[in-house]
């Protein structure tokens, strides 16, 4: 398949392209076409390299190895400038627009038809104009980019492109923040792209528009190419198995049997926080790890950082052991939560403090009185906590940025467990770390919960979920798309519940 | 060799200013003597009071400016009081509550509404300014009791009452940072605030009351001023906050915030002092004396930067 892929008719070729990052495949061994007058989709996990194909064409990352031929011919993509000379332009998730500026100055930003070097701005609207009426769409030449709706903006950014003469156009995730009938409209926009004669590539993690689009569909896993095939043949159930593989082995300690069915600890009903997620229902038991999957963006952290009190809903209710819950974070650290949050360095640690004034910050009131510090007290209390993390480090009065990512992730971890919290909220607990330390950071993970301690794990490595989660709850695009335990909780469903798109 | 250049950043600013001590003492006449001490260390005592107030602040991630606002006007505040009642502890007592409402005002107006902490207590300076002015009714104030001059020219084992009241807010601000949940606090919410926010740290709250600590602190020094002075006198002057900035900058508080300590801001006031002492002893042109003070800030805040960017 590999030697096939360079037909006459294609505007851009890819062949043996790889990336690493340091010891990393991002991907491996890529062999691709993408048409003129067709729009090729790129699926796969979170992870599975299609951003980084995307930023290899867009001139954001250089291949580790390979060729990329336009029109036939190798050419070397040394910088995002050097894309956008060449017609090659990306529409990203987040925009890349001047939002205080107007539309007509967010089209022509850096192609402004000037005279004696002033800009002729009568010359510039109508040139703004023109390509409006020539893709016919329409906006108004002088409303401020930021005044619009997402969708509106988006066109902004896609006529700014097809102002600069692309020829091949990659929209990565571009519905994700769309509401389903501006959706509807952005995907007939692609088409009628494609129509004109651009080549587009379209990253989507939804498999039903991604085969309402598309002309051919490419599949990722890990780095690695698996398939490109027509959409024709291709289906939700074959997509879905081509996406997830078949591999995969355990390094998943055993879990606790479930627990019985008793009065959950946390019962979350109707939560609905507007534009983020809505009509959240989940319930944890004590004792039980519920495992919450979905893509990003799905609005799993949302609804964590809900419930810790870290983000203020709209409607709908949260109970904490049969008690309505009310009130800032301190109250509910108070309570007995404690949450691990997803990234480590912007919402977690304090890189330049001690390790020990880490671990202790949340639980200070345990070892002062009158504010005034116990030191002895808190030393010991972390040095046990520290302990039993095995973590490794030199002294606890160490910078927490000396430690590898795997013992920072530790630190949270001996933080939360200083708390002997009820319920632990862990956001993608292994993120970044590497593969012993995971393993030690999932025997963590079942110890607490067979101490009884309530889980909601969050990640996006399905592998993580299948293996120590006794329930899952599948959110896409902010509502619960599906409940699964027992012989339904299988990798499949949960893929295809997180695909369905609410 | 790490251990090494992480000791030289630790008490670089230190090992600096005991070397220019002994050159000082050794080179120059009049420097080692208990009389020039004690004049160095009366000098230094308003900057220091309202220096390790302002460290706790500045390692909480904001900067204060109106610090010369409340310095000018709380003294206004207590010799009001003063003239009309004579009572000095009433005295003290109104410059304290007058620099704490203007401290919470500055807290408030940073921590709520989220505005940037210079700009906010610029404009919040120019507030303070104008209230001195009303105060004053526009005029130079003088005490009229015998004690009001006491609070900073009373002689205790051989040094003034300024010099102890500074080494007793040196110790307070020190206690409150590095013994006490509340420096934790400070040090969280000035290294990363949402880490902060999410440990269940109130942040709004530890930065009021770090302005409010500083406000209080800036009328205390205030006050000692116009005790040693003999009077007090509404102006627009800017020129105390940056004396007190100055000190905590060279003595290596990060100005970015959750890195910084009390006697850094200490050995970085008595560098300065020193410097320009020994400038003095030594009739070197006043001149030339800012040319080698801007100098030595630059290089202060140089390093900063470069260990900032070193650290990751």
């Amino acid at each position: 398949m590999a030697d096939s892929v360079a037909n006459t008719h294609s505007l851009l070729t890819l062949s043996g392209v790889s990336k690493h990052f340091g010891g990393v495949d991002a991907l491996s061994d890529i062999s691709i076409a993408f048409e003129a007058g067709k729009v090729h989709a790129l699926v796969g996990e979170n992870g599975a390299g299609k951003s980084t194909l995307g930023k290899l064409i867009l001139g954001i990352h250089r291949p580790s190895g390979g060729t990329i031929a336009l029109d036939g011919k190798d050419i070397s993509i040394e910088e995002p400038a050097a894309a956008l000379r060449l017609g090659l332009v990306g529409i990203a998730q987040e925009l890349s627009l001047m939002p205080r500026a107007n539309v007509m100055d967010n089209i022509a930003l850096g192609r402004e038809v000037t005279r004696r070097g002033l800009v002729d701005r009568a010359a510039t609207l109508k040139a703004v104009k023109d390509v409006m009426d020539r893709y016919d769409m329409r906006l108004d030449p002088f409303a401020i980019v930021g005044d619009l709706p997402m969708a509106e903006r988006q066109k902004v950014e896609i006529l700014r492109a097809l102002s600069r003469d692309a020829r091949l156009i990659i929209f990565d995730e571009p519905t994700a923040r769309l509401a389903t009938h501006q959706a509807k409209q952005l995907l007939g926009l692609i088409r009628a792209l494609a129509a004109a004669g651009k080549a587009v590539i379209y990253v989507s993690h939804f498999l039903d528009e991604i085969l309402e689009v598309s002309d051919t569909i490419t599949v990722l896993r890990n780095g690695r190419l698996i398939s490109t095939r027509p959409a024709s043949v291709e289906t939700r159930a074959t997509l879905v198995a081509g996406v997830t593989g078949q591999d995969y082995q355990s390094q998943f300690p055993p879990l606790p049997p479930a627990p019985a069915d008793g009065a959950p600890l946390v019962r979350v009903r109707n939560l609905t926080a507007k534009g983020v997620f809505e009509g959240i229902n989940l319930e944890v038991r004590p004792g039980e790890i519920v495992g919450l999957a979905g893509l990003v963006g799905a609005g799993r952290s949302e609804v964590a950082h809900a419930i810790y009190g870290a983000l203020a809903v709209d409607s709908g209710e949260i109970e904490f052991d049969g008690k309505p819950l009310t009130g800032p974070i301190r109250r509910r650290i108070d309570l007995g939560m404690a949450m691990i949050p997803e990234s480590r360095r912007d919402q977690a640690l304090f890189l330049g403090r001690p390790i020990l004034e880490n671990i202790a910050l949340p639980y200070l009131k345990r070892f002062s009185r009158l504010s005034w510090l116990n030191k002895r007290a808190e030393k010991a209390s972390v040095e046990t906590a520290a302990a039993n993390t095995a973590m490794k480090f030199g002294a606890l009065s160490d910078r927490a940025d000396t430690l590898s990512g795997g013992n920072q992730q530790k630190i949270l971890f001996a933080r939360a467990a200083i708390g002997r919290p009820r319920l632990l909220i862990a956001d993608e607990p292994t993120r970044g770390v590497d593969v012993g330390a995971k393993r030690s950071i999932y025997q963590m993970i079942a110890k607490l919960a067979a101490e009884g301690e309530a889980i909601l794990l969050i990640s996006s490595e399905i592998e993580e979920i299948m293996g120590l989660s006794h329930r899952v709850v599948v959110l896409s695009r902010g509502r619960v798309a599906a409940q699964l335990q027992g012989a339904a909780l299988t990798e499949k469903a949960v893929i295809e519940a997180a695909f369905s798109g609410g | 060799m790490q251990r090494a250049m992480n000791f030289t950043r630790t008490y670089g600013i230190l090992i600096v200013t005991v070397l220019m001590f002994i050159a000082l003492a050794l080179t120059t006449d009049g420097f080692a003597t208990w009389r020039n001490f004690r004049n160095i260390l009366d000098q230094q005592s308003t900057v220091l009071i309202a220096a390790s107030f302002l460290t706790i602040a500045t390692i909480a991630g904001n900067f204060d400016v109106s610090v010369s606002a409340v310095y000018v006007t709380a003294p206004l505040v207590a010799l009001v009081v003063e003239n009309a009642t004579g009572n000095v502890p009433l005295a003290i007592v109104a410059a304290i509550i007058a620099g704490l409402a203007m401290g919470l005002f500055n807290g408030i107006v940073v921590s709520r509404f989220r505005i940037n902490s210079f700009i906010a207590t610029l404009a919040t300076s120019f507030m303070f300014f104008g209230a001195g002015y009303l105060v004053s009714d526009r005029s130079l104030m003088r005490p009229v009791s015998d004690a009001y001059p006491m609070l900073a020219r009373s002689q205790f084992l051989g040094l003034t009452s300024a010099t102890w009241v500074s080494f007793a807010m040196v110790i307070i601000a020190s206690v409150l940072l590095t013994q006490t949940r509340f420096g934790r606090n400070v040090f969280a919410t000035g290294g990363n605030p949402e880490a902060a926010r999410i440990a269940g740290v109130n942040v709004p709250r530890v930065q009021i009351a770090t302005f409010a600590l500083l406000a209080t602190a800036a009328a205390i020094a205030g006050v000692i001023n116009s005790s040693r002075s003999l009077s007090a006198q509404p102006s627009d002057d800017f020129s105390f906050v940056f004396a007190v900035l100055t000190a905590v900058i060279v003595g290596g508080t990060s100005i970015a915030g959750g890195q910084g300590a009390v006697w850094r801001t200490v050995v970085g006031a008595f560098f300065l002092a020193f410097m320009s002492n020994g400038f003095n002893l030594h009739q070197i042109d006043p001149i030339w004396q800012r040319l080698i003070e801007g100098l030595v800030i630059l290089i202060a805040v140089g390093i900063d930067a470069w260990t900032q960017r070193n650290s990751r």
